[in-house]
Parts: C-alpha cells; sequence; structure tokens
C-alpha cells in the first residue's frame, strides 16, 4: 500500500518533471521560471525544481533518473496544464445557460406553472362549491323546519276549532237536553199542581161531608 | 518502501491508472479563441438530458399526475418554494432563472458523477461534469450579479445605490468589495467543491480499486447536490436581498 503511494505519487513528479523539461517555457509556472535563467539546461533546472517542489529525496532522484531518458508518447500528452484558463469557453456556457433558461420557461416552468395553478384554483373552487352546498342544505333545513312549524300551526289551529265546534255541539246538545228536561219538569210540576188542586178540591168537599157527619155524630140528633 | 526496483513500464502502468488530468483540455478554435471542447460537450449531453427529460414528462399535463410529471412538480415546487423563500413578495419572475439554475448545475454535478464519461476517449483532456471547469460556474455566477443587480434597479431606481452606504457611509468600501466578492465565492466554491470530489474519487480508485471508494461516491452525490442546492439559494438570497426595501 505504502509502496503503491510512493510509487504513484513519484510517477506523478515524473510526468511534471518531463513535462518541465520537454517545455519548460510552457509547462513552468512564471514565478518559477522567472528564478530560472531562460539558457539554462534542463538537468540543472530538474535540480533547482526539485529542491522547489521539496518531493522525498528518493522520488526526486528517480524522478531525475526517469526523466533522463525521453518517452515521447507520455510527454506528448502532457501539455499545458491550465485550471484557471478563461476563455471563449465561459461566455458560451452562458449563453447556453441563458438559452437553456428560457426553454425551460418555455416547455417547464411558464406552462407547469400555470397548469398547477389552474388546478389548483379549480380545487378550491370545488370545495368551495362544497361549502355552499352545504349553505344550501342548512336552507333547506331551514325550509323543513318552517314547514313542519306551519303544518303543527295548521294541525293545531284546525284542532282548536275542531274542539270548538265540538265544544259548541256539545254545549247545544247540553243547553237542548236542559231545556227539555227543564219542559218536563215544568210539565210535570203543572200536572202536580193541577192534582193537587184536584185533590184539594174533592178533599173540600170531602171536608164538608166530614163535617156534616162529624157535626152528626157530636151532636146528637135532634 | 520499494520504489527503486520498479520498471519504468510498472511506474507508467501505475500513472495511467491514477490518471489524473487536472487541467487538462481538448481544445477548439473558433474564430481565434480557443474553446474547451469537453466542457462544451458534456454540458450539451447536460442540457439535452434537462430538456428530454422535461418534455417528454410535462408534454400532456393530467389533472392526476403520472410518475414523471409528479416528479417535475415536485421539483418546481421545491424551486418555487426555495425563491419565496429567498426573495419574498414578487418571487414569480425570479424562479425561471433560479430553477434553470438549479436544476443545471444539479444535473452537470451528477452527471460528473453517474454518466460513465470515461468510456469515450478524448485525444486530451476527458470528459467530466462541466461545473469542474472554472469557466462554467463563473459563466453561471456572473449572470447571477447581473441578476442582482437588474433586480435592484427595477424594483428601486437609482435608489438602489443607496444601500451601498447603508448603514454608515464608513462601510462604502466594503459594499463595493461586496459585489466582487459574491460571484467570486460562488463560482470558487462550485468549482473546488466539484473538482476535489472528482479528484478525491479517483484518487481514492486508483489507490483501492474497489469497495472504499464506494461511501466517498455517495459522499460525492450528496455534496453535488448540496453544491447546487447552496448556488441556487444564495442566487435567489442575493436578489431578494437587492429587492428588499431597507428602512
Amino acid at each position: 500500500m505504502a509502496s503503491t503511494v510512493m510509487a504513484s505519487s513519484s510517477a506523478a513528479t515524473i510526468h511534471f518533471l518531463r513535462r518541465c523539461s520537454q517545455n519548460p517555457s510552457r509547462a513552468i509556472p512564471k514565478s518559477i521560471r522567472a528564478q530560472i535563467g531562460r539558457d539554462e539546461k534542463p538537468p540543472l533546472l530538474i535540480r533547482r525544481l526539485t529542491t522547489l517542489l521539496k518531493p522525498s529525496a528518493a522520488a526526486a532522484a528517480v524522478a531525475a533518473a526517469i526523466a533522463a531518458t525521453p518517452m515521447p508518447a507520455l510527454a506528448e500528452q502532457m501539455e499545458k496544464a491550465a485550471l484557471f484558463d478563461f476563455n471563449l469557453t465561459l461566455p458560451a456556457i452562458a449563453l447556453e445557460f441563458l438559452l437553456l433558461m428560457v426553454a425551460l420557461d418555455k416547455i417547464y416552468f411558464t406552462p407547469l406553472g400555470k397548469f398547477m395553478y389552474e388546478r389548483d384554483a379549480a380545487i378550491r373552487a370545488q370545495l368551495g362549491d362544497v361549502k355552499d352546498t352545504s349553505g344550501e342544505v342548512k336552507q333547506l333545513e331551514e325550509q323543513a323546519a318552517a314547514v313542519m312549524k306551519a303544518a303543527r300551526a295548521e294541525i293545531s289551529a284546525a284542532l282548536n276549532k275542531m274542539k270548538k265546534e265540538t265544544t259548541a255541539e256539545l254545549e247545544q246538545k247540553l243547553a237542548e237536553g236542559k231545556k227539555r228536561v227543564e219542559e218536563e219538569l215544568a210539565e210535570a210540576i203543572a200536572a202536580l199542581e193541577n192534582e193537587k188542586e184536584e185533590a184539594l178540591k174533592a178533599l173540600d168537599s170531602q171536608i164538608k161531608l166530614l163535617g156534616d157527619e162529624i157535626v152528626s155524630k157530636v151532636l146528637p140528633s135532634t | 518502501m520499494n520504489v527503486i526496483p520498479c520498471s519504468i513500464q510498472t511506474l507508467k502502468g501505475l500513472y495511467d491508472i491514477s490518471g489524473v488530468e487536472v487541467g487538462q483540455h481538448l481544445y477548439w478554435q473558433i474564430g481565434g479563441l480557443q474553446i474547451h471542447a469537453q466542457v462544451l460537450i458534456t454540458s450539451w449531453v447536460v442540457i439535452a438530458i434537462l430538456l428530454g427529460s422535461v418534455i417528454i414528462a410535462v408534454r400532456n399535463p393530467q389533472t392526476i399526475p403520472t410518475d414523471g410529471q409528479n416528479f417535475f412538480e415536485y421539483v418546481l415546487e421545491f424551486i418555487q418554494d426555495l425563491s419565496k423563500t429567498q426573495i419574498g413578495e414578487g418571487y414569480g419572475p425570479w424562479v425561471p432563472f433560479i430553477g434553470t439554475m438549479f436544476l443545471f448545475i444539479f444535473v452537470s454535478n451528477w452527471s460528473g458523477a453517474l454518466l460513465p464519461w470515461k468510456i469515450i476517449k478524448l485525444p486530451h483532456g476527458e470528459l467530466a461534469a462541466p461545473t469542474n471547469d472554472i469557466n462554467t460556474t463563473v459563466a453561471l455566477a456572473l449572470p447571477t450579479s447581473v441578476a442582482y443587480f437588474y433586480a435592484g434597479l427595477s424594483k428601486k431606481g437609482l435608489g438602489y445605490f443607496g444601500k451601498y452606504i447603508q448603514p454608515t457611509p464608513i462601510l462604502l468600501p466594503i459594499n463595493i468589495l461586496e459585489d466582487f466578492t459574491k460571484p467570486l465565492s460562488l463560482s470558487f466554491r462550485l468549482f473546488g467543491n466539484i473538482l476535489a470530489d472528482e479528484l478525491v474519487v479517483v484518487v481514492l480508485v486508483s489507490l483501492v480499486p474497489s469497495v472504499v471508494p464506494i461511501p466517498v461516491m455517495f459522499l460525492g452525490l450528496f455534496t453535488s447536490g448540496i453544491q447546487a442546492l447552496i448556488f441556487a439559494t444564495l442566487a435567489a438570497a442575493y436578489i431578494g436581498e437587492s429587492m428588499e426595501g431597507h428602512h
């Protein structure tokens, strides 16, 4: 493991150094270039670089040894390494971004946003309708209550009327009955009076007879 | 420490495995200007993925959403929510900007981690996430600066520049400096995170080719998502900041 790490790191160093030796003016940063004279030769340059970059001594030795033998295929791959390399890519990507924004706005954000808004509105409207229906139900309930009330009032009125009528009828019948009774009573009384008078009359005539009898009995006939 | 017995071929082989090609670009010449072809190509793929999936999923919206539509509705709601939180009143017109920013960065970052770019060999450089090139991140950060200036100026007119002497004129240099640090920090944060993530994965794969890099790859996916979210959120926050009134 450790040797692998070592090897790969030293390999990287080798490539950096190789790049430097192949093409010093392009690959080496300006600051380093300033320190190295333009007409200095690669071996010295490598020595300077190894001290500048400070890899481990063993790696540097290997690097120096390998750098001496040319490897054109690899060296060709290592052209300039540019991390902060601003060029036409920047405006190109910016333009692409703006176009993508317009396109996504046209086919995604605006239509789907509108669609979702409309669906929300529709759902809300339906919910509102449901609430309105509950109001209607309330109204209907009130109507039903009113109808019931009216019906009850009607019934009670009819009942009252019937009661009154019945009472009146009954009273009339009662009155009639009373009247008849009174009439009969009066007749009976009159009949009794008559009988009484007749009886009294009969008694009167008998009284005379009896008086005469009594007188004739008390007083010796003379 | 078995370095010296290694032959040059062994070293070359190891180097090829751990070939981290930082700062290597495939150059195209367009009218005398150079362009990073690998960034351009991957960005086209990202844009194609975005537009394609959106067209397929949202072409014919249903009242009861299908799977794809449901996903994109969720994404749209997420972006609207983000814009609303950061910008507040009048966030509507900024949704496409924030949304495109988020989606482009997110798909770019994930494409770097998920798409097998390495299958396609380029003469120089290699295909990777478009966001691991500083040009891309600056190209996204500069429109953000333009956007928040536009937002402030259109909302408050020239009174927008009054914020430079708020709360006291002593802070004027710092306030001006902020306009430069904002795009700088936005672009370098994204660039650094994505590049570092890819480097970590590549180096780990070169050291231990199995199992061990997997958690780091998942971490990379997580970081990628977070970076996209951070970029979009900060862009929205800057826009909101320049639109809000100071009392």
